[in-house]
Parts: structure tokens; C-alpha cells; sequence
């Protein structure tokens, strides 16, 4: 018998031990194997290519027109501290501070997809950072508001009126954020118009005309 | 990179043209291995044959181990890979039922259906027990919802249970599934040769 022959048959008869020891082997490999730790969230490039889209953005006046609507999905977070947050805080937003973003009391603001939450700050810069914390753990729904509060007021609280030249979408947006600034409390509407005073109407019965008597 | 369906790399609607395939696939490697006869499955309570459980252990382990490796290359993210929920009575008591089932008719739910496939009267039988059994069920759902939907442990696994490693529980089950198959070789030839 060669050699080759007898290594052969020896695989032939013990084919079922050698695949177990295989098995046994693989498993153990996995235990062996060097552990390494995983990137957490998504993956790199994806992150960057999130980073530079500007799809995370959202306007002040679709925030207003949300909150006017009272649109029940969306969840305003203020990433600023705790004091610039009780100075001033756009209605029903929840305040997360910057650095405690990651806490676990409020990961279940975050990591959800029933709401639309809208990170906001005094520019996008805080608010782009906690996005930024946000997106990389594969966080769903999170839009930043575009310009911040600072953009909030010089657009809602306070507009600018449109000059004579523009457009007529431009004084229809200004009437919008107007409004919307009533409704959050400011900028009473000064009366650029004065509305033309109301006459009084005095009714004057009139006395029935008489039906000339006689005739045919 | 993976799972592809939820990370995009294949888009939502293969799903189920991808599942049709897996499972005519599976289907044809159930019927070419000879699962479709109910003496094969029965064989594994009298101990003349042990087929069904060396088939689904190895594939188990198997795939554990693969599944593992991939994650360990970054090919699959084992995190986002979809757990059963376990009910933890609801599994015992339908596992009992699952099993007298299996015992008594000589086919899983799956096995019936290659057998009634390949015209198999015992197997369509029993495929028209299934449909009956779903009736039953679905009729008294009502009396059995408590425990269908109660004793909800989540998402668990044994790594969530034990705080292991996943790799210790999957070298632990591989050895498990070793011993177990030299065992059922040992009791196959105790007992008494069947030739079907």
C-alpha cells in the first residue's frame, strides 16, 4: 500500500471526526482571536458624506409654521446650558446641554424615530455639533435649525420689512412671520395702516310711503 | 457592509424574491436528503436515526460560527441582525405541543410540505392538520392571548442571559453538538437496525 493510499483511506474512515475537529476548531479560533474594538455607529464615509449635506437643516420659518401648527412630531432640543436655557428657550423644547449630549437619561430623546427632533443652539455651531454626535451613532431624525436662535429672532421675532422693490412672495413671508411672531408673543402689530375710522351708520326708519288713496 | 437589505446594499424589494429562492432552496435540500419521510423524523425519538438533529445542529453552529467571523471582518453587523422575541411559557408550551406533534405525525411543518410536494398522502395529511391546528388556534385566540403575548423577555439571547462572551457560548456549543453527535451514534448502535 503507498502512502498516498493509506492517507486517503485514513481520510475516507475518519471523515466525520476530522470535519467535527474542524468545527471544534473554528470555534475555538473565535475565542482566540485577537478582540479589537469596533468602530461604533455608522460607517466613516457615510458619516462624512452626511457631514457635508446640508439636509439637516431646516429653516426658521418651517420650525414656526411646525409650531404654529402645532405639529405633534417634532421635538425641540436646546443644546445650550442650563441658564441660557432658562433665560430664553423656544416653547416646549427640552433642554440638553452640549456636553451632556451622550448621557444615558437622555438617549431616549435621541435615539427614537417617532419624532422629528430639531437641535437648535445660539448659531448652528453647538447644534451642528450635537448633530454631528448624533448622526454617528446612526441616530434617526435629526435636523438641526438653520442659523439658531440668532436667525430665529432676526426672522420671526423681529423681520425686516421688505423694501418697496421686492417681490410679492417677500411680503407675504413677512406677513407670515409677523404672525408667527404674535403667536409666540411678541411684536404687538404695529398699525402701519391705520384702519379707516368706522362710520357710525344711524338707521333712519323711513316712514312708509303712503299708497296714493282713491284711483281706479 | 452587512445585513444588505437594511444597510442598502440591496434594495427592500428583493426581500421576498431573495426569501422565494432561500426557501425553494431549502425546501429542495429538505426533500434531497430525505426529510420528506416521516420514519427519518421519528427516527430521532426511537434512536435508529439521528439525521434531523445532526443536520440542524451542525447548520446551527455553523452558521454561528460563520456569522460570528463575518462580524469579526466587519462584513455583517451582528447588532443589527433581528432577534426573536422570547416569550418565555408561551415557547415551553408550544414546544411540548411542536413536539408531540413531531413525534405522533412524523413531520415538522416544513418537512410536511416537501412530503405533500412529492405526493406523500401521510404528509398532506398532516399539512391539513396544520391548517386545522391554525383554525383552532386562531379561533380561541381570545383564551390563549395572555399567554401568547405574556412572560415577554425582549430581544434576549444567551450572551444577554449569561453576561459570556458570544464566542465561549458558541465554542460551549459546538463541543455540545460534538458529544451530542458521538452520543447519537452510540445509541443508534444499540438499537435495533430500521430500513426504510
Amino acid at each position: 500500500m503507498s502512502k498516498r493510499y493509506k492517507t486517503k483511506k485514513f481520510i475516507v474512515k475518519r471523515e466525520y471526526q476530522i470535519l467535527a475537529v474542524i468545527l471544534v476548531l473554528l470555534a475555538l479560533g473565535l475565542v482566540l482571536l485577537p478582540k479589537y474594538k469596533k468602530n461604533e455607529g455608522i460607517a466613516p464615509k457615510l458619516f462624512v458624506k452626511n457631514a457635508l449635506s446640508t439636509e439637516r437643516y431646516i429653516s426658521t420659518d418651517l420650525l414656526a409654521d411646525k409650531l404654529v401648527n402645532q405639529d405633534p412630531t417634532v421635538l425641540l432640543i436646546d443644546t445650550r446650558t442650563e441658564k441660557e436655557y432658562n433665560d430664553y428657550a423656544l416653547p416646549n423644547a427640552i433642554n440638553i446641554p452640549l456636553e451632556k449630549l451622550l448621557d444615558e437619561e437622555f438617549e431616549s430623546y435621541l435615539d427614537q424615530e417617532a419624532y422629528d427632533v430639531i437641535l437648535y443652539s445660539n448659531d448652528n455651531f453647538y447644534a451642528d455639533q450635537a448633530w454631528m454626535l448624533g448622526n454617528r451613532l446612526g441616530y434617526k431624525n435629526l435636523y438641526v435649525l438653520k442659523g439658531g436662535l440668532n436667525e430665529w429672532f432676526n426672522t420671526i421675532i423681529s423681520p425686516k420689512y421688505p423694501d418697496e422693490t421686492m417681490p410679492k412672495e417677500a411680503f407675504e413671508l413677512y406677513d407670515f412671520r409677523k404672525a408667527a411672531g404674535m403667536y409666540f408673543g411678541v411684536g404687538a402689530p404695529k398699525s402701519e395702516k391705520k384702519a379707516a375710522p368706522v362710520k357710525k351708520v344711524i338707521t333712519v326708519k323711513k316712514k312708509k310711503k303712503r299708497v296714493a288713496e282713491g284711483g281706479c | 457592509m452587512g445585513p444588505l437589505i437594511p444597510n442598502g446594499l440591496i434594495s427592500g424589494e428583493w426581500n421576498f424574491v431573495i426569501a422565494i429562492f432561500i426557501g425553494m432552496a431549502f425546501g429542495y435540500i429538505l426533500e434531497a436528503s430525505g426529510f420528506s419521510s416521516s420514519r427519518k423524523l421519528a427516527g430521532v425519538f426511537y434512536g435508529y436515526d439521528f439525521v434531523v438533529l445532526k443536520v440542524f445542529f451542525t447548520s446551527a453552529v455553523v452558521a454561528a460560527i460563520g456569522l460570528y467571523y463575518m462580524d469579526y471582518l466587519n462584513w455583517v453587523d451582528i447588532a443589527q441582525l433581528y432577534v426573536h422575541p422570547t416569550f418565555l411559557w408561551a415557547a415551553i408550551i408550544g414546544g411540548i405541543i411542536m413536539g408531540i406533534g413531531f413525534i405522533s405525525g412524523g413531520f415538522c411543518p416544513g418537512t410536511s410540505f416537501t412530503g405533500a410536494a412529492i405526493g406523500k398522502i401521510d404528509a398532506m395529511a398532516f399539512t391539513i392538520g396544520i391548517m386545522i391546528g391554525i383554525f383552532i388556534f386562531a379561533e380561541l385566540f381570545d383564551y390563549i392571548e395572555p399567554l401568547f403575548t405574556g412572560s415577554n423577555m425582549g430581544h434576549i439571547t444567551l450572551v444577554d442571559t449569561f453576561g459570556i462572551s458570544p464566542y465561549w457560548i458558541i465554542l460551549a456549543f459546538t463541543i455540545i453538538a460534538v458529544v451530542a453527535f458521538y452520543f447519537s451514534d452510540f445509541i443508534r448502535s444499540k438499537v435495533k437496525k430500521v430500513f426504510y
